[in-house]
Parts: structure tokens; sequence; C-alpha cells
């Protein structure tokens, strides 16, 4: 088999580091899912378009910024910061209204009907992008500009080096879950979201205005998508309107994976599947001799899903889901 | 050897016990299952029906152990049930709940439907007039082609009875056939079922809370409080038992003739 | 009596309007407006069924004469209709909603494209391609093989429900997807995004031409899964199918075998994808992982929405319409625009040769799905044919 087994232990921490920052964003992703479910029990098919268009409003800015020269003059963690803030606002935004238009109308309807409006969204926002990328720029395949800042490459210790971007990427994805974390668990509002995710009845007899939550609730997991989609092309430069589609259903198995409606459960998921992804990707073609490559890292994700959802529904951390009266 | 028995049947739920311990047989005739609210006597249904699986004890129906099979399985052997809160298939007709009933006694298969054979076409015909027969028994001949949503409440019930009766059982098994009835719906009922155990050789298991219906139709009943089985015996001798009176109204109490319910 | 005269009237017309203006995509559409009229319209059944045979067995050939694209278009939607009817078993009668219906059509597909291109040569040595006339026994054989994906699918997924149902069979449909795209190596079994060619084809009967021929073999197929399709459902397999989506624990308790009956369905509806991704492959002689991806999916979706789920001759109007739309109306559209571009029009003062040359309507199928399946959700669940019972079920108030 010709296994290199000091090939196999040089590149570990470099997978590692993949595997991290890979696992963060999918985390990131999985939350958009898992917050819904738990105050919907309905999978947010669309999150993975909500995603990526955060990604491009984030280009956009970047783009707009390196046209007028202004993208190496001003410092980068400024430039970083609103490029997250306006992906993190529409992707928000944008949630809320599909919730508003698409979804809110079928909420008493039998569950399968909610769910194909979401298919029907999440195609609908795909050729949306392309239409208005086409229009406004005459390209739907973009590539995030490079900021030569974040290139630089840190040295950790004597044979790794890592750069700034991934460290980047890794500290905003840290931040973002710890403001979520805050949130949901210290402000009234994230009181009451979970209240609502766990008997919408009884909050609402408390006085929680329900449709007001619910809202919010895509919101936030709206922006977490944005804030995903922004570091995504940061980290891995090119995107399209129609790359969301496979992060989204990785992310979504992240979120079954760690539990669907369990928010911790869902950054444990998007971690431990990352980290998954990664070494299937490196290590595979490796330990196969090259008749498996890292083509077959999507089996991986997809058949883990397929696996949890059959043995294990409740995932690693269980399941958060509403009291039935 | 009793038609069915049940021996020793404990059910938990977590911390709960649900039944304790339960011991029932039944050769023939009516039986009647009473208690207050929560006393387990769906829940014992449900073990009988294979819903639930116990913790401890058996059931045999006909000889054969009942534990561990599918609840279609049970029903081919011959025991249906009804449920409390009446799962029709709301948006099929009457006759097609019916038919559906029909499902486990059916021999055809994917061939004959494909290929329209003259079998196919008799075994068709047979079930439509069995089905019809049925809904006439119960008295819903005229609402044949009525979907089951838009059917009167007391026709709700009789039409799960008569899709019970679909699958030709030996024993039934029905949960609070006269919830919600009148009086006079009540008896009529009762006067069904004994027409039905007396023409089908069909052996009946009642969940009731309606006394004057049990007092009236069982042949025998049993009182179920807190998982565990208190008393059982003819009607009379049940109404008159000290600690049967006690689990339904207290320590001091009048006897519960014709009290509809707990 | 205005009914008749209109539905003759209409038809005649438009099928002259398509032989004098072979080029003009309207006067297609109408063609095809006037049979659906036909098929509505209060006038007597054997009026009716006349008037549609003819349509379809002598008046499409000739438009075909005319224009060889119509026979095209008319013969993919035969065969999206065959595939919207075996995912309407599925999903409108069982109510197990499958994301991941095309891998059976890849399947079959796959099947004929190895064993009746010179392809199979690399994994068996020699002896290949088989005969073109092995194609018809291949017919069976790709429904076969599908059938049997259908139950190994149905197996583990039994216990599922609703979402998670359909997540999973989505993502067996993305395993199959990059299964294709990769198997070509260590054996090469699929040949990966290269895609098999040339595969075979049969021999025509009367020596007709290929376009024909296909047509009316989809034609025939169509027939035969109709009459398949109504007989599952007035049947006790249609009736045990319905119940479980009602209830599916009353229907246990009444004794329908639930595993039984879920993979009957998932083999049933298997098969009919299997049997036209035979005929696909030897259609189109060159097959590769591309047509086989969640788009075709949902596409399908799409239409046994739009249709009616549950519902034939919903089956049969969605996949019409969706086929039409896709093929027909936004290709057209783009043409149009280009058309308009290059006379250098102008619209509210903006030219439109200006258009950014990325902006291709005929792109924009995902669109088109899109927002067919949210409006049906929200407008009319039921579908525009519904079936009797679905109508029911989804518009009678208090669900």
């Amino acid at each position: 088999m010709g296994m290199d087994f000091e090939l196999l232990v040089r590149i570990f921490p470099e997978v590692l580091l993949d595997g991290i920052i890979l696992g963060f964003m999918y985390a990131l992703i999985a939350l958009g899912y898992t917050m819904v479910y738990g105050v919907l029990e309905f999978i947010n098919f669309a999150h993975s378009e909500i995603f990526i268009a955060g990604a491009f409003v984030g280009v956009e800015i970047l783009l707009g910024l390196q046209a007028r020269g202004l993208l190496d003059g001003f410092p980068w963690p400024f430039i970083l910061l609103l490029a997250l803030m306006a992906g993190m606002a529409a992707s928000g935004l944008l949630a809320v209204a599909v919730e508003r238009i698409a979804y809110r109308p079928l909420r008493g309807a039998p569950r399968l009907i909610p769910l194909i409006s979401a298919i029907g969204v999440s195609f609908f926002l795909q050729d949306l992008i392309r239409l208005v990328e086409s229009l406004w720029r005459n390209a739907f395949n973009l590539v995030y500009p490079s900021i030569d800042a974040l290139n630089l490459r840190l040295e950790l210790t004597e044979t790794m080096d890592v750069s700034v971007k991934s460290l980047v990427v890794i500290v905003s994805a840290l931040l973002m879950l710890w403001a979520l974390h805050l949130i949901v668990n210290r402000t009234k509002v994230g009181t009451a979201i979970r209240a609502v995710a766990e008997d919408q009845a009884a909050a609402s007899l408390m006085g929680i205005d329900v449709n007001r939550i619910i809202s919010l609730t895509f919101l936030i997991g709206g922006a977490m998508g944005g804030a995903a989609g922004v570091l995504f092309g940061v980290q891995y430069g090119l995107i399209n309107p129609y790359s969301g589609f496979i992060p989204g259903l990785k992310a979504f198995t992240a979120a079954v994976l760690g539990g669907i409606g369990n928010i911790p459960g869902a950054m444990v998921g998007g971690l431990v599947l990352g980290l998954l992804e990664a070494f299937a990707a490196s290590y595979l073609s490796l330990l196969t001799g090259g008749a498996f490559g890292a083509e077959y890292k999507d089996i991986f994700a997809f058949s883990a899903l397929i696996l949890i959802l059959i043995f294990r529904p409740k995932g690693l951390l269980g399941e958060v889901v509403r009291e039935r009266a | 050897m009793p038609l069915f028995e049940a021996r020793g049947v404990t059910k938990r739920f977590g911390g709960l016990t649900a039944l304790h311990r339960v011991d029932f047989a039944l050769e023939r005739g009516i039986a009647s299952i009473i208690g207050p609210n929560g006393a387990g006597k769906t829940t014992l249904f449900n073990v009988f029906t294979g819903l639930y699986v116990p913790d401890e004890g058996s059931v045999t129906f006909r000889g054969q152990a009942l534990l561990g099979l599918r609840p279609d399985q049970i029903t081919t052997l011959g025991v249906c049930r009804t449920f409390q809160n009446i799962r029709l298939f709301a948006n099929m007709t009457a006759i097609e709940n019916v038919l559906v009933g029909m499902n486990s006694r059916i021999t055809l298969g994917l061939w004959d439907v494909l290929s329209h054979n003259p079998r196919f076409r008799r075994a068709e015909s047979d079930l439509a007039a069995r089905a019809l027969g049925l809904l006439d028994r119960v008295g819903l001949q005229a609402n044949a082609n009525l979907v089951a949503r838009n059917l009167p409440y007391g026709d709700r019930r009789r039409l799960e009875l008569a899709r019970a009766l679909a699958s030709e059982p030996a024993l039934l098994l029905l949960d609070e056939p006269t919830a919600g009835m009148t009086q006079g719906e009540a008896g009529s009922l009762m006067r069904l079922l004994r027409g039905l155990v007396a023409d089908l050789e069909l052996a009946i298991i009642l969940i009731e809370h309606n006394m004057r219906v049990v007092m009236e139709v069982s042949d025998r009943v049993t009182v179920l409080d807190h998982g565990e089985k208190i008393a059982e015996g003819s009607p009379r001798e049940v109404q008159a038992s000290p600690r049967v009176i006690e689990a339904y109204l207290g320590r001091r109490g009048a006897v519960p003739r014709g009290a509809h319910g707990a | 009596m205005i009914q008749t005269l209109l539905s003759i009237g209409l038809m005649a017309a438009s099928a002259l309007g398509v032989a004098t203006f072979p080029r003009s995509v309207l006067v297609f559409l109408l063609f095809q407006g006037s049979l659906v009229f036909v098929y509505r319209a209060r006038i007597p059944e054997l009026l009716r069924w006349s008037l549609l045979v003819v349509a379809l067995l002598v008046l499409m050939p000739v438009i075909g004469y005319f224009n060889g694209y119509y026979l095209e278009v008319a013969t993919q939607v035969g065969i999206f209709v065959v595939l919207a009817l075996g995912l309407n078993i599925v999903v409108g009668l069982a109510g197990l909603l499958d994301l991941g219906y095309v891998a059976f059509f890849a399947v079959g597909a796959y099947s004929w494209a190895i064993f009746g291109s010179p392809h199979a040569n690399i994994i068996f040595g020699g002896g290949f391609p088989l005969a073109g006339g092995w194609f018809y026994p291949f017919l069976l054989i790709g429904l076969c093989t599908a059938a049997l994906t259908g139950i190994l699918l149905g197996l583990p997924v039994l216990r599922l429900h609703g979402d998670y149902l359909a997540i999973v069979t989505l993502g067996f449909g993305e395993v199959i997807r990059v299964l294709a795209n990769n198997l070509d190596k260590p054996i090469n079994l699929t040949n990966g995004p290269k895609g098999i060619t040339p595969i075979s084809r049969p021999p025509t009967p009367f020596g007709l031409p290929y376009g024909e021929y296909f047509y009316f073999l989809v034609l025939l197929l169509v027939v035969v899964v109709v009459i398949v399709n109504r007989r599952l459902e007035d049947s006790h397999i249609g009736r045990a199918w319905e119940a479980i989506r009602e209830d599916e624990l009353a229907a246990r308790a009444m004794g329908v075998p639930l595993v039984r009956m879920k993979l009957m369905a998932f083999a049933c509806g298997a098969s009919f994808a299997g049997v036209m991704g035979v005929l696909f492959s030897a259609k189109q002689v060159f097959i590769n992982p591309e047509s086989f991806t969640f788009l075709e999916s949902i596409g399908v979706l799409a239409m046994v929405i739009l249709g009616g789920m549950g519902s034939i001759p919903g089956a049969i109007l969605g996949a019409t319409v969706v086929t039409v739309l896709n093929l027909q109306v936004l290709k057209g559209f783009s043409l149009w625009l280009n058309e308009l571009k290059n006379a250098g029009v102008t619209v509210l003062g903006y030219s439109l040769a200006d258009l950014p040359t990325q902006f291709e309507p005929a792109k924009y199928e995902r669109m088109v799905f899109g927002i067919i399946l949210v409006l049906m959700m929200i407008f009319r669940p039921q579908g525009i044919f519904p079936a009797r019972r679905r109508q029911r079920e989804l518009t009678t108030p208090g669900g």
C-alpha cells in the first residue's frame, strides 16, 4: 500500500487547522438551522441561500472598496468588520423576509407543505442572486479580493506556520458563537426564544409575542449564516449562487449530529463534522492508495447524515424540541 | 384454553408504573374494563395490541404469544381495536375506510392488481359487497360514500366499529365506544354489540366510563385503579365492592349506579 | 355545442398555425393549450378522446415534420410525465417525500449505457456493446434494477417521517450523483464526468426515423404507466397507501403491513424511472452525471405539486407545463430577447443591447421551479387538477 507514515504525521497540524476552520463555519451555519427548528420544528431549507447571500454582500462591499482603491488603504480589521456587519444584516433581514412571505402563511399546514415551500425558496434565491449579480456586475462567479495583510503567515513553531487569514476566521467565528451564547442565555430576548422553543402555547400565555420572537429567531439565525458566508468567502475565495447548497446540507447534518434544536449541539456537531471531513479529504487518498480521493469527502458527510437520522436521530447531545400539549 | 389471556402484565414509563401485574382472561362474551381516569386502561389495550411492549408479563391469543408481534400481525391473527379519540382515515369515504380494514384478509397480489384478472375483479366486488354489508350492520349504509370527516360524531364511532369488524376479528377491543353519545345512542350501540357477539361468535373487551352501559351489557367487569386490578366479577358484584366505590368516590360515597364516569 | 365547435376548431386552427408558422413558439403553445381545453371541455367522451388520439398520433408527428424540435419537446414531456407519475406514487399516494427520485432514473440510464456501449469492454474485456435489439429486454432490466434500488433505499428510511425522510432521500440522491461522478476509478464503472457514449439504439420498426420512433415509444409507455397507476390506485394497495398517508398508526392497527407497503411504493415509483432511464440513454446516445442532479429531482417534484399530488391528470399536466416552460418558454424568451437586443430596441429609454451578456433567461430553471413550489404551497396546495381526496385534505378548514 505504500503508506507514508511520516507524511501523515507531517500534514496533521495543517489538516487539524483546516478541520477547525471548516468546523466553525459549519457551526455558524448550523446555528441557523437549529434555532429555527427549535422554535418551529421546521427545517429551513433556504438557509443555505441565506448563508451564501451574506457571502455575496460581503464580496460586493470588498469589490466596491477595491474599485475605489481603498482596500489596502484602510486597516483590515475595519474592512472585515464592515463586510461582516453588512453580510449579517443582509442575511438576517433576508431570513426575516422569507419567513414572513413564504413560511408564515403556512404555519398551520401539514408538515410537508412548509418544507416544500422552503425548497422552493431555496431554488428561487439561488437564481435571484444569479439574476442580481448578472445584471449588476455581469458575472456571478465571484472571487473575494485578497487583502495583503491577511495573506501574511505567522510562525507558530519551527515547522508550522499559519496564515493571518485562518486566525482571523477562527477568532471571528469564536466571537460570534460567544455572542450568540450570551444572547440566548443572558438576555430577555434569548430567554423568550428558549421559552417559545420549549412550549409555544405557554410562552404566549406568559405574554410573549410569539410572532415577534419567531422573526427574531430567523434574524439571529440568518445573521449567523451571513457571518459564516463572509468568512467562507474570505477563507475560500470563490463563490457562486449555487455554492450554498452543499455547505448548507453539511451544516444541517452537523445540526442533527449535535441534536437538532440544541444550540451547543450545533456548535459541537459543526466541529465534529468539520474535523471528520478535513481528515477524510486529506487522508482518504493516502490510505486507499489513490483509489478513493478527496472527492468522496462529500459522501462522508451525506453518509453521516443518513446514518445519524436512521440510528440516532436525537444526535449526540440530544434533541431539544417542544413539549406537545 | 381461554381465547385470550394476559398474565402479570407490567408496564413502566420511566419512574411511573402504569400497569402492575395485571391479569386478564376472556373466553367469550363481553367483558368491560373500568376505572378512574389514569388507571391504565388504554395502556393495557396498547399492550394487548402490540403498540407497547410490557416490561413483564405475557399475552396470548388462542394459545399464541402476542408479545413481540407487530400491531398489523396481531390484527391478522384476529384481534382488532378502536381508539379512544377516533382515528379514522378522515379524507377517505366511509366505505373506503372499511375496505382498508379488510386489508389483512386480502390475498391478492401485485400481479392480480396490475392485470385486473377475473380473480381480482371477483375479489373486489366481494369486498365491496362485504363492506356495504358491514356498513349496513352498523346503520351507515346510507352514508357509504360520504367522506369520513363529514360524518356526524355518532356515525364516526360506528364507522370505526365497522372498520374494526372488517378484519374479521375473533376478539374486538373497543376503547370508550360510547364516549360523547346520548343515552339512547349508547343503548342502541350496546344492542348492536350484543347482536354481533351472538351472530359472529365474537368476544369483546370494552373500556367504558358509562356505568349504565357497562352494567347492562357486560358479562363480566374488571376494575383497574392506578395500574392494578382491584376487583373483577359480575356487574352486580363489582358494583357492591367497597374497594371499587372507594377508588371512584373516595372514602365515603354512594354506589355509582348510572353515574357517567368519575 | 359551442364547446364542441371550439374544441375541434381550436385544435385544427392551431395545428394549421404551427404548420404555417413553424418557428412561432406561441402558436405551438396554443396547440398545446387546445389539447388541455379538449381535455376539460364539456363534450361527449367519445369526441374528447378521439380528438386527443388524433392530436397525439397524427397531428403531433406532422407538426414534428415541420419543426423537429417540437417533436423533441413532446418526447421530453412524455419522459417527464412518466417520471412525474412515478414520483406521484411515492409522494402523492403514499405520502413519502422523496427528494432523491432522480437516482432511480440514473440507475436505469446507466444500466443500458454501460452495456449498450463499448464502455463495458473496459470492465469486462470484450464483447460489448450489445446489439441494439437488447434495448427492449433492458427496458425490463432497467425496471428491475431501479425497483431493487428503490427497495434498498426504502429499507433504512422506513421509520423516518416527513422532514427527516425528505433529507435522507436527498442525501441518497447526492450520494448516487457523487458516485456516478467518481466511479471511474479504481474500476471504471461510470466513466465519471466524461460520461458514456456512444450508446446503442434499437433498430426502428418500419424504418421510422429516430425522432418519431422515440416519440411513439414514449407515448406507448405513458399509456401503459397511466393504466398501471390507475389500477394501483383503485386497489387494496392504493387504499393501503392512502391509509398510511392519512394515519400510519391506525393503518397499522387495521392490519396494513407498513414495511411491505412502503417498500412497494418506493419500488413501483422507482421502476417507472428506471424504464425511462433506459429509454433516455438510448435516445440521447450520450449520458453523464449532469443529467441526474438534485435539480432534476426537484423539477419532477415541482411537476407533481403543480399538477396535484396523487392525481394522474395532474401529473401529466404538471410535467407538460414545467417541461414546456423550461424547454420552450424560457428558451424562447432568451431568443426573443436576443433578437430585440440585436435590433437595438429600447425599453423606457434603456437600450436592451446594454443588457449584461451573462443574463440568459434560459438558465433560470431554478427560479421557475422555486416560484412554482412556493406559490402552489401558499395558494393551491392541492394542485391544478387535484386528486379527489387531496382536495378535501388540503382545502377543508380545520385540517
